[in-house]
């Protein structure tokens, strides 16, 4: 497999159940009494190795459920996704981390979720503590965390991680300024070292400054796929004519 | 059929490390924030069973139950409901509450109601000298046949474990479903042989088998035996036990199998 991620006539379904209890009918007869959502409809899409793909489009269109489909959070209704390599996913930063413990605490039991030993954290501790910059709140309970503090120790933990695919759901708002900074530099930093990146982002700004390609997901299927340029005008256009109506 | 059974056991097997290593950190979770930790629970505990034995005591003098003198009797029986009630009120929701894990990191979810168990198991086990305290108070305690609480805690932990499959499944995927365990589990323990004792219903055949339909009811006696009768199990039931532990966790698996691809999807 030469790419980093290989996505083959990828078709995915969202099952919603009019009641509660008819969950059981399909469970046991695969009877569907309910609707049946098409998220993303017969995606086929190559990521190389050194590619930072910006994926674009309106909410809902399937950014995500492809984000979290390529992170094997869930799972296709039919179609292949092949993945090389770790891949550290930031899609929902504060996601695992328990408010009781203190964060140097909460890196091991994160880690520990996600499949890290001990002794991985331990390598990268104290770059995270100097990439973090949380100071004495380090060792306190995230209970005591702004919402920004502890999305900024997600975000440290999952590029540190060493990913060789790097998924990033709409994430650099988080944290200041400065951390912004921070934060655009390491995932430069990363996809300078030959990992792919998978960004979607409703800034025009960012995506010209980070991705060599751009996805336009319109509706569950690829409406362009190539020049960041293109697509951007593209997009902006649809909005546009949609915006007039 | 077999598939999703040989799935979860691969799962188990190649996750045994986390299953320990969460289940030694989840351990004080509740308590977390406490002064006394885990030793609140041990008053909980304690608390619950002073009232049972007041009640008892209160209702039917300081007298015996089924030959046994009554705090013995309470003692036995309560200590191993306490863990199988915890279990059933914190194991169902087990993989309902991991669901901020589940649908932002890849993480092997039929091992998280395993995770729960053993992370209770371990942390009530000190409870259990508690049995032998008031064994040891009674002139019970030579009496302790320690293969028969071994056997029987085996046969707990098993049933637990296989019971959970299921019930943590549904409940992640039904909130009706939820509620109607939950006011199951309240009725439950009024059920079964822990506060009272059934040898007066013995005469009346049908309702004394339908009370051992319950698999927990062999563990109930089952600790009886093991810290003051000293009878090895009844063959039949014991065989009765295993095969329904047994069918609960091929269902278990095939429930979970079947659902692993869409619980971050429906929860």
């Amino acid at each position: 497999m030469a790419n980093s991620i290989e996505v083959r006539n990828l078709t995915k379904k969202f099952y919603i159940f009019e009641k509660d209890y008819y969950i059981f009918k399909w469970l046991f007869t695969k009877q569907l009494k309910g609707i049946e959502k098409v998220a993303l409809d017969n995606i086929t899409l190559d990521v190389g190795s050194s590619e930072m793909v910006g994926v674009i489009g309106k909410n809902g269109a399937g950014k995500s459920t492809l984000m979290k489909l390529v992170a094997g959070i869930t799972f296709p209704t039919s179609g292949t996704i092949e993945t090389k390599g770790r891949i550290g996913s930031l899609i929902n930063l504060s996601a695992g981390f328990n408010p009781d413990f203190t964060g140097r605490k909460n890196l091991y039991y994160k880690g520990m979720l996600m499949g890290m030993s001990r002794e991985d954290i331990d390598d990268i501790m104290d770059d995270i503590i100097d990439f973090v910059d949380l100071g004495d709140y380090f060792d306190l309970p995230i209970r005591m965390y702004s919402s920004g503090m502890s999305a900024r120790l997600g975000f440290a933990l999952a590029v540190f991680s060493a990913p060789d695919i790097l998924i990033v759901d709409e994430v650099f708002s988080v944290g200041d300024k400065n951390f912004q900074t921070k934060s655009k530099a390491k995932t430069t930093e990363l996809f300078h070292a030959g990992k792919s990146v998978l960004f979607s982002s409703h800034s025009d700004k960012l995506i010209r400054e980070f991705c060599n390609r751009v996805i336009y997901i319109k509706d569950g299927k690829i409406a362009f796929n190539g020049d960041v340029e293109d697509g951007l005008a593209m997009y902006n256009e649809d909005v546009e004519r949609q915006g007039k109506k | 059929m077999l598939e999703a059974v040989k799935y979860v056991f691969k799962e188990h097997f190649d996750n045994r490390g986390l299953i320990l290593k969460m289940a030694i950190v989840n351990m004080n979770k509740q308590t977390l924030r406490t002064s006394l930790g885990v030793l609140w629970l041990y008053l909980h505990d304690f608390v619950y069973f002073f009232v049972f034995v007041l009640f008892r005591v209160l209702m039917a003098g300081s007298g015996q139950i089924d030959g046994m003198h009554n705090v013995v009797y309470l003692v036995t029986g309560l200590i191993p409901w306490f863990y199988i009630n915890e279990v059933l009120n914190v194991g169902s929701a087990s993989i309902k509450s991991y669901r901020g894990i589940i649908q932002s990191i890849k993480f092997p979810i039929t091992v998280i109601p395993s995770i729960e168990i053993t992370a209770i198991f371990f942390k009530r086990m000190p409870t259990y000298i508690f049995i032998f305290v008031v064994c040891y108070i009674y002139g019970y305690l030579w009496d302790f046949n320690i293969f028969l609480f071994l056997y029987y805690t085996l046969c707990m932990l098993m049933l637990i474990y296989a019971l959970m499959l299921v019930i943590s499944a549904f409940v992640a995927v039904s909130s009706d479903f939820q509620q109607l365990f939950l006011v199951t589990i309240r009725v439950l323990m009024y059920t079964m042989p822990i506060v009272w004792g059934y040898k007066h219903i013995v005469g009346i055949p049908t309702l004394n088998y339908i009370i051992h339909l319950n698999p927990m009811v062999y563990i109930i006696n089952g600790y009886r035996d093991a810290f003051v009768v000293g009878d090895i199990p009844n063959l039949i039931y014991s065989a009765y036990f295993w095969l329904f532990v047994m069918a609960l966790f091929v269902l278990g698996s095939f429930v979970q199998y079947k659902l692993r691809r869409y619980y971050s999807d429906l929860m």
